[in-house]
Order: C-alpha cells, then sequence, then structure tokens
C-alpha cells in the first residue's frame, strides 16, 4: 500500500517535471485551481437538495443561477451589468487620468512634490466612504456623485504608484538620455515614463479593484439600477438568491477585469528580468 | 583637436576632485587616464561630457560631438538591442545600427532584451550605442572594470579594432594600469585629493601591443613609482 502510493507520488512529480515546460503548465494550473471550488459547489448543491441548508438562508446554486437567470429572460439584468460598469469605468478612466497627470508632476518636479504632496497625503488618511454623504450633498444621489466616489477610490492607489515609479527611477539612465543632449520633454517620454511603466500597472490594478469596492458603496446609497442596488433589493425582499447572484457577479466581473489588466501588463512588461518571466 | 585648460570642480570642501589639469589630445589618440580611486578620474570625465556643469576652466569640445560608456551597460531595459543602439540617434537609421552591431559582434542579437544578454555583450551593447552617433571623442568610463578578465580582453580587442576601423579618438578612465598599457598613446596619472596631473607618459610602441612586451613591463614599474604604490602592489 505504502510503495504504492509512494510510486504514485514520484510519477506526479514525473509528470510536474515534463509539465513544467509550456502550455500544458497552463491546463493544470487550472485544473489544480478549480478543484477546490468545483467540489464546494457540488457539496453545497446536494447540502441544499438534502435540506441540510435552510433554502431562505442560503439558496443551492442551481437556485441562484435561476434566479440569475430569470432575470436574463426579463431583460432586468443587462440594465444592471450595463449601469454598473458605466460607473467603475467612467470612475477609472476619471481617477486615472487625474493621477497620472498629478503623479507625473510631482514625481517629477520637486517644487510640484512640496507644494501638492501634503494635502494629497492629508486626503489620503481621510476614510474614502467618509465623503459619501458630502458627494450626495453636493451633487444628489445621480450619477455624478457615483462616479466622483469611485474616481476618489481609484486616485490614490494609481497616484502613489506613479509617484513611486518615477521616483525610482535610476538616475543613471537618466545620465544617458543626458549625454545625447536629450530636453527635460525627451527625459520624461523615453525614459522615466516607459521606466516608470511596471509600478504605474500595478497602481491601476489596485486602482481597479478600489473601484469595485467603491461602486458597491455608492449603489448601495441609493440607486435604481446597478448591482449594488440588487443586492439592496435581495434584503428588502427577503430574496438570498439575488444577494448570492450579484455578489457572484461582482466577482466574474471584478476577476475578469482584472484579468485584461493583467494580460496587458504581461504583454507590455516582457522585457522585464523578473521571476515571472523565467523561461 | 582636444584640449582642456586648467579644468577644476571640487567636492566636499576641496577634499575631493580635481583641480588645474590642462592637457590636449590630437585626432585619433588613444589617452588613458589613470589614478587611484578619489583623484577625481571620473569627475573629468562627467566634466567634459556636459553631465557635469559645476566646474572652472575651459575646454574645446561640443555636446553633440561626444560618445560615452559608463562602468555598467546603462541599457534601457525596456528596449530590444537593436532600440537601444539607435537610441541616441534622431530618426530612423537602421543601416547604421546594423553596421555596428555587426562591428561589435552582435548581428543576430537584434531583437533580444537586456535581461537575455551577458555582462560581455551588453557592454558590447553599450559601445555600439555610443560609437552610433559618430562621435569625435568617445569618452569611456571605466568601461571594462565589472566583466571577468577574459571578456574583458575580448572588448579591449574590439576596441583596437574600432579604433582602427574609424580612427575613434578615445579618452579612457581606468585603475588597471595593464589595460592603459596595451590600449593608449599617452597615459595621463592623476595623484592627490583632489587629484591633479602628476605626469604624462608617452607610449610608442605601436597596436597592437604583446601584453607581455618587457618594455611595457619597464613603463608599468614607473608608473606605479609614480604612483607610490610600487611596496604594495608588487
Amino acid at each position: 500500500m505504502l510503495e504504492q502510493s509512494n510510486r504514485a507520488l514520484k510519477l506526479v512529480q514525473l509528470n510536474k517535471v515534463k509539465t513544467a515546460s509550456k502550455k500544458p503548465r497552463s491546463n493544470r494550473r487550472l485544473l489544480l485551481g478549480s478543484i477546490l471550488p468545483v467540489s464546494l459547489v457540488i457539496l453545497w448543491e446536494a447540502a441544499s437538495n438534502m435540506g441540510i441548508i435552510e433554502a431562505h438562508l442560503l439558496p443551492a446554486p442551481s437556485a441562484i443561477i435561476a434566479s440569475l437567470y430569470q432575470m436574463v429572460l426579463e431583460g432586468t439584468l443587462w440594465g444592471h451589468l450595463g449601469s454598473t460598469l458605466t460607473r467603475v469605468f467612467a470612475g477609472f478612466f476619471i481617477g486615472t487620468f487625474a493621477a497620472i497627470i498629478i503623479g507625473s508632476l510631482v514625481g517629477y518636479l520637486k517644487i510640484i512634490e512640496e507644494l501638492v504632496d501634503p494635502i494629497i497625503q492629508a486626503l489620503r488618511s481621510i476614510p474614502s466612504l467618509a465623503w459619501v454623504p458630502l458627494f450626495i450633498l453636493w451633487m444628489g444621489i445621480g450619477e455624478t456623485s457615483k462616479v466622483t466616489l469611485i474616481s476618489v477610490g481609484v486616485f490614490f492607489p494609481v497616484y502613489l504608484n506613479m509617484v513611486a515609479g518615477i521616483r525610482g527611477v535610476d538616475r543613471k539612465l537618466i545620465e544617458v538620455g543626458k549625454i545625447y543632449g536629450f530636453t527635460s520633454f525627451q527625459i520624461v517620454r523615453r525614459i522615466i515614463l516607459p521606466a516608470s511603466l511596471p509600478s504605474f500597472l500595478t497602481g491601476i490594478r489596485s486602482g481597479l479593484g478600489l473601484g469595485w469596492m467603491f461602486v458597491v458603496a455608492a449603489e448601495i446609497m441609493g440607486a435604481s439600477k446597478g448591482l449594488g442596488y440588487l443586492l439592496i433589493v435581495g434584503q428588502n425582499t427577503y430574496s438570498p438568491d439575488t444577494i448570492i447572484g450579484s455578489i457572484l457577479l461582482f466577482a466574474i466581473l471584478g476577476k475578469l477585469t482584472d484579468w485584461f489588466l493583467k494580460v496587458i501588463e504581461e504583454r507590455s512588461l516582457r522585457w522585464q528580468d523578473s521571476l515571472a518571466n523565467q523561461h | 583637436m582636444l584640449s582642456v585648460e586648467q579644468v577644476s570642480r571640487t567636492f566636499n570642501h576641496k577634499q575631493a576632485g580635481l583641480i588645474d589639469v590642462s592637457f590636449s589630445v590630437e585626432e585619433g589618440e588613444i589617452i588613458g587616464i589613470l589614478g587611484t580611486s578619489g583623484c577625481g578620474k571620473s569627475t573629468l570625465l562627467r566634466v567634459l561630457s556636459g553631465l557635469d556643469k559645476e566646474y572652472t576652466g575651459k575646454f574645446s569640445l561640443e555636446k553633440e560631438d561626444v560618445g560615452m560608456m559608463f562602468q555598467e551597460p546603462r541599457l534601457m531595459p525596456w528596449l530590444t538591442v537593436e532600440q537601444n543602439v539607435a537610441f541616441g540617434l534622431k530618426g530612423d537609421q537602421k543601416a547604421i545600427v546594423h553596421e555596428l552591431l555587426d562591428t561589435v559582434g552582435l548581428s543576430g542579437f537584434e531583437k533580444h532584451y537586456p535581461k537575455d544578454l551577458s555582462g560581455g555583450m551588453s557592454q558590447r551593447t553599450a559601445i555600439a550605442r555610443a560609437l552610433v552617433t559618430e562621435p569625435e571623442v568617445l569618452l569611456l568610463d571605466e568601461p571594462f572594470s565589472a566583466v571577468d578578465a577574459f571578456t574583458k580582453m575580448q572588448l579591449q580587442e574590439l576596441l583596437l579594432s574600432i579604433w582602427k576601423k574609424k580612427n575613434t579618438t578615445m579618452l579612457l578612465v581606468t585603475h588597471d594600469i595593464d589595460e592603459a598599457l596595451y590600449l593608449c598613446d599617452r597615459i595621463l596619472i592623476l595623484k592627490g585629493q583632489p587629484g591633479v596631473l602628476a605626469e604624462v607618459l608617452t607610449i610608442k610602441q605601436s597596436k597592437p601591443r604583446d601584453r607581455t612586451d618587457p618594455d611595457l613591463a619597464s613603463i608599468k614599474a614607473e608608473i606605479l613609482h609614480v604612483l607610490d604604490l610600487r611596496e604594495t602592489a608588487s
């Protein structure tokens, strides 16, 4: 028995070595990574069907899917998805754009840093949800206050990473540009920006994550559409399937958008001499 | 073609840097600058290249006419070998880039990123990048001090072959006496802190030289004597 399992272990290790090269590895990762979630869902479904879990607290996965499907049939789901996505993207782009402009100036010009950085650091220490009542007071509960809140959430991680990235650029590389008589603008465009790209990409990935967090907050505070609104509807109508359904959709959308940024990151950082780029 | 008149640049309340250095360089000459650390060798190159503007004195060299190579390759990691070589060029001049890559023996590596290059190959790329603007003077700041002994000799040969082909004027800062003896027509010895020009030695032997030439060995003894290192170095 023991010998058999040892042999099996060896086989697994052998397979590991073989699959370590190229394509099969990603299949293997997918397979290994899905073992736990898939078995959990099966267990959950079985437990629900046997009545171990009470349906009014935690409905079966099939019931959740069914209620989502119902919304698809009624045509209401797309509206909710659409408004949430629009809010996140609008907030993400505004926040990122502002962070790039301010972050570049602060990172590159000492005087702007001394002028602007203290107040930004002070604003950063305010928990962002504390802005909600003020934004609603100023801008009403329409789209503007929601998008503003999300932009604020996205701004800080992008800004911090942008500034850190620019600060961290090797002075020795900048000297190479100076030897060729580059202007300040050329040095920024050809050396500083590409050199700070890795840090910037890290920033927008965590910015997007915060964007998803803030859209929930914004939509719970008051909305007539969106996945966050569905959460509230589910709470008020005692339908856990709606709540879990929208949580599920948040997870899927968050993962998909992050994956999209990750692909961009990998594509544009192929030159990096990092652990991730080992062949 | 290059004359340097009483150039001074000091740091830390005149405890480091260099003072009153004057010399002139003929076209096609390879000048070695030797000295113990802290005597201002690298500072001299930084002044001549335009990186350090806080100097006094004069020299006749325009910024556009300078190519510079550092101790480290200083390649842009996000650019390929080919793009790195073309870094200082204005516009697209593929032909000259490829000719230089061929000269430094890197044909076939155009599309590689710096992370995939060995130390010697990186320095070859850096040589090509320094030469791509066809500078009148090539400034070399301890260019081979970070590579192993064999790579170092190969790179020295490469530098000589480039000199033969293009008759490039070079200023080579080094702390390797053998390197200076092998490559240079004249050797300037800086001494002290801040450094002053202590001695200028002319080496008449034609290049390429024999690394084991006894005449060079006697010049080496002279250099060691000037540097006051005889007791510790032999």
